[in-house]
C-alpha cells in the first residue's frame, strides 16, 4: 500500500515537472537561453583559454631558437670548430609534446666570388655550413626570397647568400660561386688573392634577417667540413654551434636545459638569455590577463544568468499559491522548483557546452590560424557550472514558502 | 501622470527593477572591463616586448662585409667605415622620436690584455681578447637643452652584472662571465688593454678596474665591457662607433606596411609615415643619420609583430564574449519583467490606453534602467579594469570616453531589442482574458 502511494507520488511529481515546463513557453525559452548563452561563453572561453596557452608558446618559436650547444671552451672559434656533429643525433626530438628543431652550424672566415667571365674581386664573408631546408623551420622570422631554397640539380652545391652579400656580389639566384676558406682567425688580408681551388656554389636564394647572417653565405654542412678537411686539415664530421628551438612554457624550456646538460657532459647547454628570459616574461603577462579576464567573465556571466533567472523565478507565486492551496508541503514544492532548475541547468548546458565548444574550434582557427583541439575536460566542467548557477539561481524561491495562498489568489501580493 | 506612472513601477516593485537594474549593471560591467583593457592591452604587451632587446640595427652604409663569428669582427680595426657619434642625438628629433625606448652604440674590436702583478710591478699574463665599448646610463644632450638617459642596459634588459655597471667618467669596465672566468679577474681587479700599433717601439696600455662580472647568455660572456669614449681611446678611432642598437615600439605590421613604399600614392605615404611601423621608423632615422644602413633585426620585429596581433585577437574575442553574455543576460532579464507585467498592461489597455501609449510607458521604464544600470556597470568596470591592469601591467588603463558611449549606447540597445519582442505581444494583448487572470 505504502508501496503504491510511494509510486503514485512520484510519478505525480514528474507530471507536473513536465507540465511546469509545458505551461509557460516563453518563460521556459528565456531561462533556457539565459543558461545556454552562460554554457557557451563558458564552454568557449575555458576551451580558448587552456589552448592558447599552449599555443601562445608555439608562437613563441618564431623568435627562432632558444638553446645553443656550444663546445666548454669555445676560447677560439675559427677553425676550432670543436663539436662533434653526433651531438645532434643525441638531442631529443620532442620536448613536453612539442617538436624540437635542432640544426648545426660551422663558421669560417673566407672569400667568395662570382664566376661571370669579366674579373670580379672576392669578397670577404663568413661562411657558413648548415642544413638548408631546416633553416626556415629553426627561424621563422627569416625572409627568403625565393620562399623556401629553390632545389637544383642534386650535385650542385646550393648557397643561400645573406641580403647584403647578395648586394654586394650583385648576384641573382642560379649565379656560380667560388668559395674559400681562409686560414687563420686573425685579421684576414684586405685584397689578397688565393690561388688554391676552393669550392664551388650555386645560388638557391637569399636570406633578409636583419641580424649578422645578412653578412653570411649559408651552404650544406657537409660540402663546407669537406673543404675545411681539404684545405685546413681540420677533423671532419665537426660544427661551431648546434641552435636548438625547444617549443613549451618557461619551464619546460629550462627542464630541457638541464636535462640536455646532464645528458651530454662535454658540451655546454646555454639559453639564450634574451628570448628565453624576455618570453617568460611576456608568457606570464598574458597567460595572466587570459585568465583574468576569463576568470571574470566568467564569474559575471554566471551573475548575469543569475540575475535573469531569479527573474523568471519570482513570477511563480500563483504556482506555488495554488500547490500550496491543495496541500503541498513547502519542501516538496520547493523540491519541485529546484528539480526543475537543475533539469533546465542540464538541458542549456548540454545544448551550450556543445555549441561552446565548437565555437571555440573555430575561434582558435581565426586567432592562431590553427583549429583549437577541444578538451574533453571542458564540456563536463561547463554543463556542472551551468547546473550549479541554475540551482543557486532557483535558490530565492525559498521566499516563496513564506506566501499565503489566499492572499495571492486575491491578487494582493 | 506619464511620470508619475514611471516613478510608481519603481516605487512599487523595487526588488524586481533593482534585479534587472543589477543584471545590467552587471553586465556592463564586464563589458567595460574587457573593453577598457582591450583597447590598452597592444600598448602595455608591445612595451613588455621592448625587453627582447633592440628591433633596429643601425651600421655605416659604406662597410665592408662585417666578419663576425660568435659577436666577434675578425675585420682589423682600421677595416671598415665608422659612424660619428656627434650624429646620436639626432635619434630624439625623428617624427616617431617618442617612440624610440632607447638605444645604445656599440664598438666592438680585438685588443691585447695585460695584467701586471700589482706589488712587484712585472707582467703576469697577456691575451687577446673581444673590448666592446658601449653606453651604460649615459647622458644624452638634446638639441632642445633637455637631457635623455639610455644606455645598453635600456636596451639588452636581460644583460646582468654582479657588482656594478662601470663608471663613464672613470677607467671601469665590466668583464664578461667566460672573460672573467678564463682570465681569474674578480670585482676589483685590474686590467689593461692596447690595440697593437706596429709603429710604436713601446705600446701604450690603458688601465681599466674591473665593476663587475656580466652575465648575457650570448657572445658578451667572452668580452670586456667599458664607456664607449674609454673604448674609442683604446682603439685610437676618435668619437665613433660601428652598430647602433635602437629599440622602438611601434605597431605591427598589416598588409599596408607590407607593400613597396615606392607603390605608395603621397596619401598613402603620408599615412605610412605617421604610423609607427617598423619601416617607418627605420625610414625616419636612415633620413636622420646620413650614410648609415638601417636594418630591421627580423627576428625580434617579425615574432613581436604577429604574438602581438594574436593576443589582441584573443582578448577581443574574450571581449566579445564578454559582451555577448551580457547583452543575452541582459535582454533575458528585460524581456521576463516585460511578461509578468501582463495585468498591468491589461488593466492599462482597459483604462483606453493605446498600444502606443504602453509600449512607449515599458520602453521609458526600461531605457531609464538601461541608463542607470549601465552607469553604475562602466564604473564597476573601470575599477575593475584598473585592478586588472594594476595587478597585471602594473600600470591601470585610462578611463575612456568611448568605453563609456559604447556601454552605455549597448546597454540601451540590449534593453530595447530584450523588451522589444515582449512588448510586441504585449501590445496585442486583449485585455479582458488577462483581467480574468487566464
Amino acid at each position: 500500500m505504502m508501496a503504491a502511494l510511494h509510486t503514485t507520488n512520484r510519478a505525480m511529481f514528474w507530471r507536473i515537472i513536465r507540465r511546469l515546463f509545458g505551461a509557460n513557453r516563453g518563460r521556459l525559452f528565456v531561462m533556457l537561453l539565459a543558461l545556454g548563452a552562460g554554457a557557451t561563453v563558458t564552454a568557449a572561453l575555458l576551451n580558448l583559454q587552456v589552448d592558447a596557452k599552449n599555443r601562445l608558446t608555439t608562437e613563441f618559436r618564431v623568435f627562432g631558437a632558444n638553446v645553443l650547444l656550444v663546445p666548454r671552451d669555445s676560447g677560439a672559434p675559427q677553425g676550432q670548430a670543436a663539436l662533434d656533429e653526433a651531438i645532434l643525433n643525441q638531442v631529443p626530438r620532442h620536448w613536453e609534446g612539442g617538436t624540437v628543431r635542432a640544426v648545426p652550424f660551422l663558421y669560417y672566415v673566407g672569400t667568395v666570388r662570382r664566376m661571370v667571365r669579366q674579373f670580379n674581386p672576392p669578397e670577404h664573408v663568413v661562411l657558413v655550413g648548415t642544413h638548408l631546408d631546416e633553416l626556415g623551420g629553426l627561424a621563422p622570422g627569416w625572409k627568403f626570397a625565393p620562399t623556401g631554397p629553390i632545389s637544383l640539380e642534386p650535385r650542385l652545391n646550393r648557397c643561400i647568400l645573406g641580403t647584403r652579400v647578395a648586394s654586394k656580389l650583385q648576384s641573382t639566384p642560379r649565379d656560380n660561386l667560388e668559395l674559400f676558406i681562409l686560414p687563420g682567425s686573425e685579421a684576414v688580408p684586405a685584397g689578397k688573392d688565393k690561388s688554391y681551388p676552393g669550392d664551388f656554389g650555386t645560388i638557391a636564394g637569399v636570406v633578409t634577417t636583419g641580424g649578422p647572417e645578412d653578412d653570411q653565405v649559408f651552404t650544406e654542412l657537409d660540402a663546407l667540413q669537406k673543404l675545411a678537411t681539404k684545405e685546413l686539415g681540420a677533423p671532419p664530421g665537426r660544427v661551431s654551434v648546434i641552435q636548438v628551438s625547444v617549443p613549451g612554457s618557461p619551464g619546460a624550456v629550462k627542464r630541457f636545459i638541464n636535462e640536455v646538460s646532464a645528458k651530454l657532459p662535454q658540451v655546454e647547454v646555454r639559453g639564450v638569455r634574451q628570448f628565453t628570459e624576455g618570453e617568460a616574461k611576456i608568457y606570464n603577462r598574458i597567460s595572466g590577463l587570459l585568465t583574468a579576464t576569463v576568470g571574470i567573465v566568467l564569474l559575471l556571466t554566471a551573475l548575469c544568468v543569475m540575475a535573469a533567472m531569479t527573474n523568471v523565478a519570482m513570477e511563480r507565486k500563483m504556482d506555488v499559491g495554488l500547490m500550496k492551496a491543495i496541500g503541498g508541503s513547502v519542501r516538496r514544492v520547493l523540491r519541485l522548483f529546484l528539480v526543475e532548475s537543475a533539469l533546465l541547468g542540464l538541458a542549456g548546458g548540454a545544448i551550450g557546452a556543445a555549441v561552446g565548444i565548437f565555437l571555440s574550434i573555430g575561434l582558435g582557427k581565426a586567432v592562431f590560424g590553427v583549429a583549437a583541439r577541444p578538451r574533453l575536460i571542458v564540456y563536463p566542467v561547463a554543463v556542472a557550472l551551468t547546473i550549479l548557477v541554475a540551482i543557486i539561481s532557483a535558490y530565492p524561491l525559498r521566499r516563496l514558502a513564506a506566501i499565503r495562498p489566499a492572499s495571492v489568489f486575491r491578487g494582493e501580493a | 501622470m506619464f511620470l508619475r506612472i514611471v516613478a510608481d513601477s519603481f516605487g512599487r516593485r523595487p526588488r524586481h527593477k533593482l534585479l534587472t537594474g543589477a543584471a545590467l549593471a552587471l553586465g556592463m560591467g564586464v563589458a567595460t572591463a574587457a573593453l577598457s583593457v582591450s583597447l590598452d592591452v597592444g600598448d602595455r604587451l608591445a612595451k613588455e616586448f621592448r625587453s627582447l632587446g633592440a628591433n633596429l640595427l643601425v651600421t655605416p652604409q659604406a662597410d665592408s662585409l662585417p666578419l663576425e663569428i660568435g659577436g666577434v669582427d675578425y675585420r682589423p680595426v682600421n677595416a671598415g667605415a665608422y659612424l660619428p657619434e656627434a650624429d646620436l642625438p639626432k635619434l630624439k628629433t625623428i617624427f616617431w622620436h617618442n617612440n624610440i625606448v632607447a638605444f645604445a652604440p656599440e664598438l666592438q674590436f680585438s685588443v691585447q690584455t695585460a695584467r701586471w702583478d700589482s706589488s712587484t710591478r712585472e707582467l703576469k699574463e697577456r691575451d687577446q681578447n673581444s673590448f666592446i665599448g658601449t653606453w651604460v646610463n649615459h647622458r644624452l644632450a638634446l638639441e632642445d637643452g633637455s637631457a635623455y638617459s639610455t644606455g645598453i642596459d635600456k636596451t639588452n634588459g636581460w644583460w646582468k652584472v654582479d657588482g656594478r655597471w662601470f663608471d663613464e667618467t672613470k677607467r671601469e669596465c665590466v668583464v664578461g662571465s667566460k672573460a672573467a672566468a678564463r682570465l681569474h679577474l674578480h670585482i676589483g681587479d685590474e686590467i689593461s688593454a692596447n690595440v697593437p700599433d706596429p709603429s710604436r717601439m713601446v705600446q701604450l696600455y690603458t688601465s681599466f678596474v674591473v665593476t663587475g662580472i656580466l652575465y648575457t647568455g650570448a657572445e658578451e660572456d667572452e668580452a670586456i665591457v667599458t664607456s664607449l669614449s674609454r673604448a674609442q681611446d683604446v682603439s685610437r678611432l676618435g668619437r665613433q662607433y660601428r652598430k647602433l642598437y635602437v629599440s622602438a615600439l611601434t605597431k605591427p605590421e598589416d598588409a599596408f606596411a607590407k607593400r613597396d613604399v615606392k607603390s605608395f600614392t603621397p596619401a598613402e605615404y603620408d599615412r605610412w609615415f605617421c604610423t609607427p611601423y617598423i619601416s617607418s621608423i627605420a625610414f625616419q632615422i636612415q633620413q636622420e643619420l646620413p650614410g648609415t644602413d638601417v636594418r630591421v633585426i627580423r627576428r625580434v620585429a617579425e615574432g613581436e609583430g604577429q604574438i602581438l596581433t594574436r593576443v589582441q585577437m584573443l582578448l577581443w574575442l574574450v571581449t566579445g564574449a564578454a559582451l555577448l553574455a551580457a547583452a543575452l543576460a541582459v535582454g533575458a532579464s528585460a524581456a521576463a519583467s516585460v511578461i509578468e507585467r501582463r495585468t498591468e498592461i491589461g488593466l492599462m489597455k482597459a483604462l483606453g490606453a493605446g498600444s502606443g501609449t504602453v509600449g512607449f510607458l515599458l520602453a521609458a521604464e526600461q531605457l531609464l534602467l538601461a541608463f542607470v544600470g549601465g552607469g553604475v556597470g562602466y564604473a564597476l568596470g573601470i575599477l575593475l579594469a584598473r585592478l586588472l591592469g594594476e595587478k597585471i601591467f602594473g600600470v591601470a588603463p585610462e578611463p575612456s570616453l568611448i568605453v563609456f558611449l559604447v556601454v552605455v549606447a549597448l546597454a540601451t540597445g540590449v534593453t530595447i531589442l530584450g523588451s522589444a519582442l515582449p512588448l510586441r505581444r504585449a501590445s496585442r494583448y486583449e485585455p479582458a482574458p488577462i483581467l480574468r487572470g487566464e
